[in-house]
C-alpha cells in the first residue's frame, strides 16, 4: 500500500516535470516511433527476398515483432537502468538511496522511469492487430488474460537480465560496455529461434532468455502448438529471473563500496 | 543516559588491486592481480549519548566518511559492532534509516527539477509521516529556517545557501532522533552559517536531537560541539571535550611583530635565549611570530627585549586558534594530553 502511493506520487511528479518540457517529450516519442518503423522496414526488406523464414511467414514475424514491442515498452518505462553504474555507483548517488527507508531498487526504478516508452504498447498492439487480421487469427475470451501474463513475464525477463547486469557494478566499479551489447542480443528474441544455430537458441532460451520476450509467447497466439510448452513457461521464467535478479541485487548492496570523496 | 550510538572495534577494509606498471604489467594484471588491503577504519570504539552534539573531525582520508557511512547503514563493516538507535544499521536498513536524518553537503536529497514542497511531499510519503505530525513539526522548521518563500521554487533555481537550508529541513522532515551532518556549511556565507547553527542548537534543545557533525570548518564545531572525536589514519586520536583540547594544546600565545626594517632569524634568535619561546616567520615581509608560553613574565620579557633591540611598526597578540591546535596535533602525529 505504501509502495503503491509512493509509486503514484512519483508518477504524478514525473508527468508534471515532463509536461513542462513538452518539446523534449514529443521528440522522445517521435524517435521511439521512428526506431520501431525502421525495424518494421527491416522485416519487410528481408521478406522482399524470401516468402518464408524457417517456416514462418512474413505476417507471423510482424506479429512477433508487434508482441515484442509491448513487454519491451514496459521494460523501457520502468527497468531501463542501463546507466546505473555511472549514475549511482561512480557518482555516489547510491549513498542517498541507501539513507531512505524504501527498498533501493524500487527507488531507482522510480527515479529512472521513462513513461514515454509506454507508447510502444500502443504501437505494438496496433502491429499485432494488423498482422493478426491478415493471418485470420481468432481471439478467445481468455486470450487477453493470457496476453497480460505473457507480457508481464516477458517484461520481467528483460528486467531481470538488466537488473543482474546492473548488480555487477556492486562488485566491480569499473565501467563496462556490456549494456549496449545486451540491447543487440535482446533484439534476437524478436525472430523465431529456429532460424539460429543450436548454441544461440540455447543461450536465448536459458542463459539470456530473450526468446521469452518475443517468439515463445507469440507462438501461443499464432497457434503454433509445437512451441506451446515454451510459451506457457514465459511467466515462470519471468518470475524466476526477476526473483533471482533481486536476490543478487540484495547481496550486491551489502558489497557496495561507496564512491570516494 | 541512553546511548544513541555505540560502536565497538569497528573496522572497514577495502580491497583494491594495484596495477603493475607498463604494458607487460598490464598483461600480467589480466591473469593474476595484486590485491592490497587498505584499512580505512581501524578498530574504533566510541559511544554517543542522547542529546549530545559531537564534532567528528579529521583530515581527508582519515576515515571520517567511511565510518559515517557505516553508522548510516550505507556500508557494511568488515568487523566490529555498530548499534545506532538500538539497531544494526546495515541489517535492518529500511527500518533503521527512518530513525535518522542525513545531510551530505555535497549531495542533494532533493529532486532537482521539482519545487521544494513537492520534494517534501514525496519524502513525507517515503518516511510515512502522518499529516498532523508533519504540519506541526514542519511549520516550525520552515519558519526557523526561513524557507517559506522558497517552497514553490524548483531546487535548481535556489542558491547554495537556500538549497542547504532546504536540505536541512528535508533531513528533519520525519523528526529523527539522530542527525548526521557531513559538511553542512561548506561554501556558505557567514549569515547562512549562523542561521544554520542557531537552528541546530534550537532543535537540539527542543527535541534532544543527537547531532554528529563532520566538517572542515572548525568554527562550526566551536560554535556547536562540546565534544570532539578526532580521527587520523583510521584511528581515534582524541575523544573528549573541545575545551580540554584547547587547554592542553592551546597553552600559548603568539606575538606577531611587524618590523620596520629587514631582520633575519640570526638577529632574532638571541633575543629569546633562556625563554620558553621560539620564532616562526610570518606570511608577510618583515613579520615574525614569537610563539610563547602563556605566562605574563615571559610575554612581557619577549616584548621588552624585541622592542628594545628593533624598530617595530606593529604588535599583535593572538591566542592559538583551534585550527592551529589541530594542525599541530596532526603534525606531531600523537596526543600527549
Amino acid at each position: 500500500m505504501k509502495h503503491a502511493t509512493i509509486f503514484f506520487l512519483y508518477v504524478s511528479q514525473y508527468m508534471k516535470t515532463r509536461l513542462t518540457y513538452r518539446v523534449d517529450m514529443l521528440m522522445e516519442i517521435m524517435s521511439d516511433l521512428l526506431f520501431q518503423a525502421v525495424n518494421l522496414i527491416f522485416i519487410l526488406v528481408v521478406f522482399g527476398h524470401t516468402d518464408m523464414l524457417s517456416g514462418w511467414s512474413k505476417d507471423e514475424i510482424i506479429f512477433i515483432y508487434g508482441f515484442f514491442l509491448v513487454p519491451f515498452a514496459i521494460f523501457g518505462a520502468f527497468f531501463n537502468i542501463w546507466d546505473f553504474n555511472e549514475r549511482y555507483i561512480v557518482k555516489g548517488e547510491m549513498d542517498r538511496i541507501l539513507t531512505r527507508p524504501v527498498h533501493s531498487l524500487f527507488q531507482i526504478i522510480l527515479e529512472r522511469m521513462e513513461l514515454e516508452s509506454l507508447f510502444g504498447v500502443i504501437t505494438g498492439i496496433a502491429v499485432m492487430v494488423y498482422a493478426g487480421n491478415r493471418l485470420d487469427l481468432n481471439v478467445s475470451w481468455y486470450d487477453p488474460i493470457v496476453f497480460l501474463f505473457m507480457v508481464l513475464g516477458g517484461a520481467f525477463v528483460y528486467a531481470g537480465i538488466f537488473i543482474l547486469l546492473a548488480s555487477i557494478s556492486f562488485w566491480s566499479d569499473s565501467r563496462t560496455s556490456i549494456m549496449p551489447m545486451m540491447y543487440n542480443i535482446g533484439n534476437y528474441g524478436r525472430y523465431p529461434v529456429d532460424i539460429y544455430n543450436k548454441v544461440i537458441r540455447f543461450v536465448l532460451t536459458w542463459i539470456l532468455p530473450f526468446a521469452f520476450v518475443g517468439v515463445y509467447p507469440s507462438a501461443y497466439f499464432l497457434g503454433r502448438e509445437e512451441w506451446y510448452g515454451y510459451a506457457f513457461l514465459t511467466p515462470v521464467m519471468g518470475v524466476a529471473f526477476f526473483g533471482f535478479a533481486i536476490f543478487m541485487w540484495n547481496i550486491g548492496v551489502t558489497k557496495y563500496r561507496g564512491a570516494g570523496n | 543516559m541512553e546511548k544513541v550510538i555505540d560502536v565497538q572495534s569497528l573496522r572497514k577494509d577495502f580491497k583494491s588491486h594495484s596495477s603493475r606498471s607498463g604494458l607487460k604489467g598490464a598483461f600480467r594484471d589480466l591473469f593474476t592481480r595484486n590485491y592490497k588491503v587498505i584499512s580505512a577504519v581501524k578498530d574504533i570504539s566510541f559511544t554517543v549519548n542522547e542529546g549530545e552534539m559531537v564534532g567528528y573531525i579529521g583530515e581527508n582520508g582519515a576515515g571520517k566518511s567511511t565510518s559515517i557511512k557505516m553508522l548510516t547503514g550505507i556500508l557494511t563493516p568488515t568487523s566490529g559492532t555498530v548499534r545506532v538507535n538500538g539497531m544494526d544499521p546495515h541489517k535492518e536498513r529500511e527500518k533503521f534509516v527512518s530513525s535518522i536524518g542525513v545531510v551530505f553537503g555535497q549531495r542533494s536529497q532533493l529532486w532537482w527539477d521539482i519545487a521544494v514542497q513537492e520534494s517534501f511531499r514525496l519524502l513525507k510519503k517515503v518516511y510515512n509521516v502522518p499529516d498532523d505530525v508533519y504540519n506541526d513539526h514542519m511549520n516550525h522548521v520552515i519558519e526557523s529556517l526561513d524557507i517559506g518563500p522558497l517552497l514553490d521554487k524548483p531546487v535548481r533555481k535556489l542558491s547554495l545557501g537556500q538549497r542547504m537550508r532546504c536540505e536541512l529541513a528535508a533531513a528533519l522532515l520525519h523528526n529523527p532522533k539522530l542527525l548526521f551532518l557531513d559538511e553542512p556549511t561548506i561554501g556558505l556565507d557567514v549569515l547562512v552559517k549562523l542561521k544554520i547553527r542557531n537552528f541546530l542548537k534550537e532543535i537540539n534543545e527542543k527535541y534532544k536531537t543527537t547531532i554528529l557533525l563532520t566538517t572542515h570548518d572548525l568554527t562550526d564545531i566551536e560554535a556547536l560541539c562540546e565534544r570532539v572525536v578526532m580521527l587520523d589514519e583510521g584511528q581515534i586520536i582524541y575523544d573528549g571535550k573541545l575545551a580540554k583540547l584547547r587547554s592542553n594544546w592551546g597553552e600559548g600565545k603568539q606575538i606577531e611583530f611587524q618590523f620596520g626594517e629587514q631582520v633575519n632569524l640570526e638577529n632574532l634568535q638571541p633575543l629569546l635565549t633562556e625563554l620558553q619561546a621560539e620564532w616562526t616567520k610570518g606570511d608577510r615581509d618583515n613579520v615574525w611570530i614569537a610563539n610563547v608560553v602563556n605566562e605574563e613574565h615571559v610575554i612581557s620579557e619577549v616584548i621588552g627585549r624585541v622592542v628594545a633591540a628593533n624598530r617595530i611598526t606593529d604588535i599583535k597578540i593572538h591566542e592559538i586558534s583551534t585550527e592551529e591546535i589541530i594542525r599541530n596535533i596532526y603534525e606531531e602525529g600523537m596526543l600527549n594530553g
